[in-house]
């Protein structure tokens, strides 16, 4: 039946979809597990993932797959950036932040995005972009899956991946995880937290913009300097989700809105109500099960 | 005049006052093309206002308050003529009576989360111009609008001092301190919060409205966040929970943005947002906060 | 008539933690009950059950013939039962007498006028001894001046029923003694009922009328204070021999 078939071919794109969606997530999931804050700007650095695709593309005819390791290069170093700029006066020899700081960080950072969005439209106009690679599609079962959004979602899942082996089996890693839920203990332990908080912020950055390099794939014309307003809220919701601080959580929320927003459409007629739904589940989960879905 | 539990009015408020009545005094002698240009600015300083309620008040970052406005418009919009401010505050009880269960950055997040949602919902109605907007067939009437909004100001103004200098002001400045010490003295933190964050969106909700009169129309920008986004910085440059704080705010924030208009308006939400980033990292108590902070003479009469 | 707080069979279990099991106590308006024992026994919990901040999981909470123990916090303290905190906490962004003004306007005592409340406040801080520092920012005080502050803050709030957690803790020998009579003093001024959570067996074993013992989550003894520090299994359980001299 043809409704059938159209429910199984969205519910595959609202699979690949989220796999990328869970990679834009992860990085603020790392952010907020490190250092306990939520980046208000999150929504621009995937904008200037995105971006950074898109120029890398323009001048040297990079496809998204290939910018992802230069965008993540210099995610790294934007996030040291970060933790200087932003986070290190609030963490330094505290135990968390305090309502005070929170505050503080969640205003400076909202202020961060308002420059950000303004400078990219001041510098590269507000008109959409997009990265004109369409590797075409391949025939699985009888569903049409976009080569693309395969290739991404594959990408993405190798991100998240390495990422947990990266935190769970090399010491820096461990390090991290450690620092996220227990700063003084990890100082008794001998790990620097400076240090270590900056790569874990860096780490986060990293994949922020790997993840905006990827989503280019999905946005054939769909990069333009204020995408962040539509992202960052996707990301905040898929990182409730799956339960901010749970590594496999990215994927678990990224997996369940991409499907709610693509299958939901075919129920609700369109894919901004589809998508309000979506969002609008962070509420009933953040009252019922802050910690998230997963276990 | 006296208002039930407070003994006199402080010299900010009569300063302020002061100026309000200067405004209405001469607002007919007032050339039109000024008058739009205060007419925006009072707009202005409503949603600062209401923002400083919830906000300022309690510490309590809401990133989702254009909403209130956007609801204000539509809602203006939708029934020409009357100024609905029920369903807003309908509204504003609704979410703020979910939102509000969660904490600090929670909450944050819940309100960017819900303005969005609401935006997407809104755009989908086609009541309500089916994502188009409605455009208004009224009259140029510049003084109706600046007597209109001078009003919600007042009256705003006036009910941000009663809140800070009364009773539920204590309660306010005690759960911003320690919301757990506070219950634990018979502080209904809950109830203090939602009527905070109800009073806020309904003058966002009026702003919204008398906003929409003067465009004579409202349009799916109305949600833009970037909205939200100014409100904040009037909030935090002016000074957060302050009485003059949203004034001087909104006098930062719109005056500029007047100057600028056509050529470099993106300019100057990029000087807006480097100002704020910078207040809140080094000044984070505002104009009014760093004044009272650092010339302690004035700590009795400026607030 | 005095009023009487009645905890009924009251268990607390946090997962498969049993921190409360079974322990019923009464506290009469106007009566001093001390409740002692060894860490972790559950004493506590057993204060954040009687002030709302924690829910029972069995048994029956009841001030004045009313069940109280499904209402809010803040619902408890507006009928008069108030609870200190073991480690003070203050409202730092404000002074000792708007710490206590706050106390007043939204206890049991609901003053609705900030300008009475404020002035009242400062006698309250008078009568435990901190009237000088009255427009002191509270962040300003020492680890001893909080304890007086949340003292002055509980009592400001009106409550006929005063929880104290480990009000007398850290304190040196004459700062003890200046602590039991300030509290004596206060308690027969005032006559309201307390419920006092302490290791330091000078001050409850001497303030109180009647003390309750509890291990593990359980009573194990109740009765005057000799009575108490002669029972062999709460000697075994908490005290050790010596405890004995400490109880008039």
């Amino acid at each position: 039946m043809a409704d059938v078939a159209l429910f199984m071919a969205d519910l595959a794109l609202g699979l690949l979809l989220g796999c990328v969606f869970a990679v834009i997530a992860h990085g603020l999931n790392l952010i907020w597990g490190v250092a306990k804050v939520v980046n208000v700007a999150h929504g621009e650095f995937i904008m200037l993932g995105a971006y950074g695709a898109y120029f890398l593309n323009l001048w040297f005819g990079f496809n998204p797959l290939l910018s992802v390791p230069v965008d993540a290069a210099i995610g790294l170093a934007v996030g040291v950036g970060f933790y200087f700029g932003f986070l290190h006066r609030e963490l330094r020899g505290k135990e968390s932040m305090g309502l005070q700081s929170e505050m503080v960080t969640l205003v400076a950072t909202f202020g961060l995005a308002l420059f950000l969005i303004n400078a990219v439209q001041a510098l590269w106009t507000g008109n959409n972009v997009g990265i004109p690679w369409s590797p075409g599609v391949v025939l699985v079962g009888s569903i049409q899956l976009p080569l693309g959004g395969l290739y991404v979602a594959i990408m993405s899942v190798a991100i998240i991946g390495l990422s947990h082996v990266f935190l769970t089996k090399t010491y820096l890693g461990n390090a991290i995880r450690a620092y996220s839920q227990d700063i003084p203990a990890t100082q008794l332990v001998g790990i620097n937290p400076t240090f270590t908080a900056a790569v874990g912020t860096a780490l986060g950055f990293c994949i922020t913009m790997a993840g905006g390099a990827l989503l280019t794939v999905w946005l054939p014309t769909g990069i333009f300097p204020a995408m962040g307003n539509l992202y960052a809220p996707i990301s905040f919701v898929i990182v409730v989700l799956g339960g901010p601080g749970k590594m496999w959580g990215s994927l678990v929320g990224g997996l369940t809105l991409g499907v709610i927003i693509n299958v939901g459409q075919l129920f609700v007629g369109s894919i901004a109500l589809a998508t309000a739904i979506g969002f609008l589940t962070l509420i009933p989960v953040l009252l019922l099960r802050p910690e998230g879905l997963l276990r | 005049m006296r208002l039930r539990g407070i003994r006199s009015f402080g010299p900010t408020l009569w300063g302020i006052a002061l100026f309000l009545v200067v405004l209405a005094g001469t607002a007919p002698w007032i050339p039109v093309f000024l008058l739009t240009v205060l007419i925006q600015l009072l707009i202005f300083s409503t949603l600062a206002y209401s923002l400083n309620l919830i906000t300022g008040l309690t510490g309590y970052v809401s990133f989702g308050h254009v909403v209130f406005m956007a609801f204000g418009a539509y809602a203006l919009a939708f029934a020409v003529g009357t100024f609905h401010l029920h369903p807003v505050a309908g509204v504003a009880l609704g979410i703020g009576g979910v939102t509000l269960r969660f904490r600090g950055v929670y909450f944050a997040i819940a309100t960017l989360v819900v303005a969005v949602a609401a935006s997407y919902i809104v755009l989908e109605i086609k009541e309500l111009g089916d994502g188009q907007g409605i455009i208004l067939n009224i009259g140029f009437e510049p003084l109706s609008w600046f007597y209109t909004i001078w009003v919600i100001l007042a009256i705003e103004v006036i009910l941000t001092y009663w809140i800070t200098h009364g009773r539920i002001g204590y309660g306010v400045r005690s759960i911003k301190s320690d919301e757990d010490a506070a219950k634990a003295l018979g502080v209904n933190a809950a109830r203090v919060k939602l009527f905070l964050y109800a009073l806020s969106g309904l003058f966002a909700g009026g702003a919204g409205g008398v906003y929409a009169w003067t465009a004579s129309g409202v349009f799916p920008q109305a949600f833009d966040l970037t909205f939200s986004l100014q409100m904040l910085a009037m909030i935090v440059i002016g000074g957060m929970g302050t009485l003059l704080g949203p004034l001087i705010g909104a006098v930062a924030v719109y005056i500029p943005s007047y100057i600028f208009l056509t050529v470099l308006i993106g300019f100057q939400f990029i000087i807006i947002g480097i100002v704020v980033t910078l207040i809140a990292l080094f000044v984070p108590e505002g104009i009014v906060g760093s004044l009272r902070k650092y010339i302690p003479e004035l700590r009795g009469i400026l607030e | 008539m005095t009023r009487v707080l009645d905890v009924a069979d009251v268990h607390k279990y946090f997962g498969g933690v049993r921190a409360v099991q079974g322990v019923s106590l009464k506290v009469q308006e106007g009566q001093v009950v001390g409740l002692i024992g060894p860490n972790g026994s559950g004493k506590t919990t057993l204060l954040n059950l009687i002030a709302g901040v924690e829910k029972p999981t069995k048994g029956a909470i009841s001030w004045d013939g009313q069940r109280i123990d499904r209402w809010p916090a803040h619902r408890i303290v507006g009928q008069g039962i108030a609870k200190t905190h073991q480690i003070p906490k203050p409202f730092l962004t404000m002074t000792c007498r708007e710490n206590v003004a706050v106390a007043m306007m939204f206890g049991n005592h609901a003053q609705r006028e900030s300008s009475k409340a404020l002035e009242e406040a400062a006698h309250m801080l008078a009568l435990v001894g901190l009237g000088r520092k009255a427009d002191v920012m509270s962040s300003k005080l020492t680890v001893q001046e909080r304890k007086r502050l949340e003292f002055a803050r509980v009592l400001g709030t009106g409550a006929r029923i005063v929880l104290l957690d480990e009000i007398f803790a850290g304190l040196s020998p004459e700062e003890l003694r200046d602590a039991m009579n300030l509290f004596e003093r206060v308690q027969k001024e005032i006559g309201f009922g307390a419920l006092v959570v302490e290791h330091v067996m000078r001050a409850v074993l001497t303030l109180s009328e009647h003390v309750i013992v509890i291990e593990e989550g359980m009573k194990i003894a109740e009765g005057s204070p000799r009575a108490v520090v002669e029972d062999p299994a709460v000697i075994e359980a908490y005290l050790g021999t010596e405890a004995v001299h400490a109880a008039p």
